[in-house]
């Protein structure tokens, strides 16, 4: 999860450290953007297409990863 | 009949500029910095009151002619815009007479967005490999501005008002100069670029022109321009390689085979993602929104623009994408000086 955590990161323009599963989407700046950067980024880690729709539906990170796990056993 | 082949490329920009600096003052969360970082423009072109699309489109196909094109050698008028002069007549009856056309040619307007130029392409070829014309002139122009609500970020950092003409002509050559082509046509994601009212479906009227404010802070009516910004991402990254892994299966050649690979100018940050998802070569990704933004149809042509008729002939791979959903891929030679 480094480069999720550091992509997360980045997209909330705080430190990777501050990023941890039950950070608060709702606490930083959790727009279309930020959704947009974050599909984005889901598909550079996992090679997986989230949507957007779930994703703005999240309120942690915990619940972002808990998408992508959802998503990956779809996939498989 | 010989081989249709992009021989000339001109385009238009309004004179009044947008630039970050402006669109920061609107959105405080924005400074310029961050609009740049994230969408890779820095400024856009934006139309006056009353300056529309055809404008635009004949002032590029001036410049063309200007540069040495023959207005008298056009047999047929493309014309590619969103937003038209008129709901009839046909703008490119209007552009006709504007430009001083022939009048024993044909002229038509086609409706398609950000993958309008490659149907465009598409459509001059069948022309052209038909016998039916011999010189096709492509105008592609909007006028988005018109459409988007001031304080609607999402979509006012990213698309600008722009032209561009394109001379599409018969060659001697004995290989196609122009294509093959991949098509992809999804109306599941209408809804997620879309103009909601203002034809006959949904008349503007004045429940229409409410304004309402999004979770992100945008401010629309169901008049203004809408965009699903993380639909469109997923439906892009889903779909252009797809296409183009289409395109490799007819044509043979690998993304980095080709001298330059066109995808339409959506935004830095797509464009980027895509690039790298796709392992492309940054010295052969053409990149041309700086300055201008999201042109819609025009940006291609935009992007193609500096690359023809200069000293090397370059092979392209270019690719359409956006509203529709519609997307189109194909290959076209972009011709040198000495070939022209």
């Amino acid at each position: 999860m480094n480069a999720f955590y550091a992509g997360m990161a980045e997209i909330f323009e705080i430190a990777e450290t501050d990023i941890t599963p039950d950070l608060d989407l709702a606490s930083h700046t959790w727009d279309s953007l930020a959704i947009v950067s974050t599909i984005a980024l889901i598909d550079e880690c996992f090679n997986q297409l989230v949507g957007g729709k779930a994703l703005a539906e999240c309120a942690t990170i915990a619940d972002i990863e808990a998408l992508i796990r959802i998503d990956a056993a779809k996939v498989a | 009949m010989g081989m249709a082949r992009i021989e000339a490329i001109a385009s238009h920009f309004p004179d009044a500029v947008l630039d970050n600096a402006a669109l920061a003052k609107l959105y405080p969360d924005w400074p310029a910095s961050k609009i740049l970082e994230k969408t890779g423009i820095a400024s856009r072109h934006i139309s006056a009151p009353g300056e529309t699309s055809a404008d635009l489109a004949e002032q590029a196909a001036r410049k063309m002619f200007a540069a040495g094109v023959d207005p008298a050698s056009i047999d047929y008028l493309l014309f590619c815009t969103q937003t038209p002069d008129h709901v009839l007549p046909t703008t490119a009856c209007v552009l006709q007479e504007k430009l001083g056309l022939r009048t024993d040619i044909g002229a038509l307007d086609f409706n398609l967005g950000c993958s309008g130029f490659v149907y465009g392409l598409s459509l001059a070829k069948g022309l052209i490999e038909t016998g039916q014309a011999k010189r096709v002139l492509l105008l592609t122009a909007d006028t988005y501005s018109k459409l988007i609500h001031p304080k609607d970020k999402s979509v006012r950092t990213l698309f600008g008002d722009g032209a561009a003409a394109t001379l599409i002509a018969e060659c001697d050559a004995t290989e196609p100069q122009i294509g093959p082509f991949v098509f992809g046509t999804d109306g599941s994601g209408a809804q997620n670029l879309v103009v909601p009212s203002g034809g006959y479906r949904n008349p503007r009227d004045a429940a229409s022109a409410v304004e309402q404010t999004d979770a992100s802070g945008n401010v629309r009516s169901a008049d203004n321009l809408y965009m699903n910004g993380p639909a469109i991402m997923a439906f892009t990254l889903r779909e252009v390689p797809a296409a183009i892994a289409r395109l490799s299966d007819v044509t043979g050649r690998r993304l980095n085979d080709y001298d330059v690979v066109a995808f339409h100018q959506a935004n830095g940050f797509m464009l980027e993602r895509l690039r790298a998802k796709l392992g492309i070569e940054p010295s052969r990704f053409a990149l041309r929104l700086e300055s201008c933004g999201n042109t819609v149809s025009s940006t291609i042509p935009i992007a193609l623009e500096p690359l023809v008729g200069q000293e090397t002939k370059r092979r392209a791979l270019l690719v359409g994408f956006g509203v529709g959903y519609s997307w189109a891929a194909c290959e076209a030679v972009l011709p040198s000086k000495g070939d022209l």
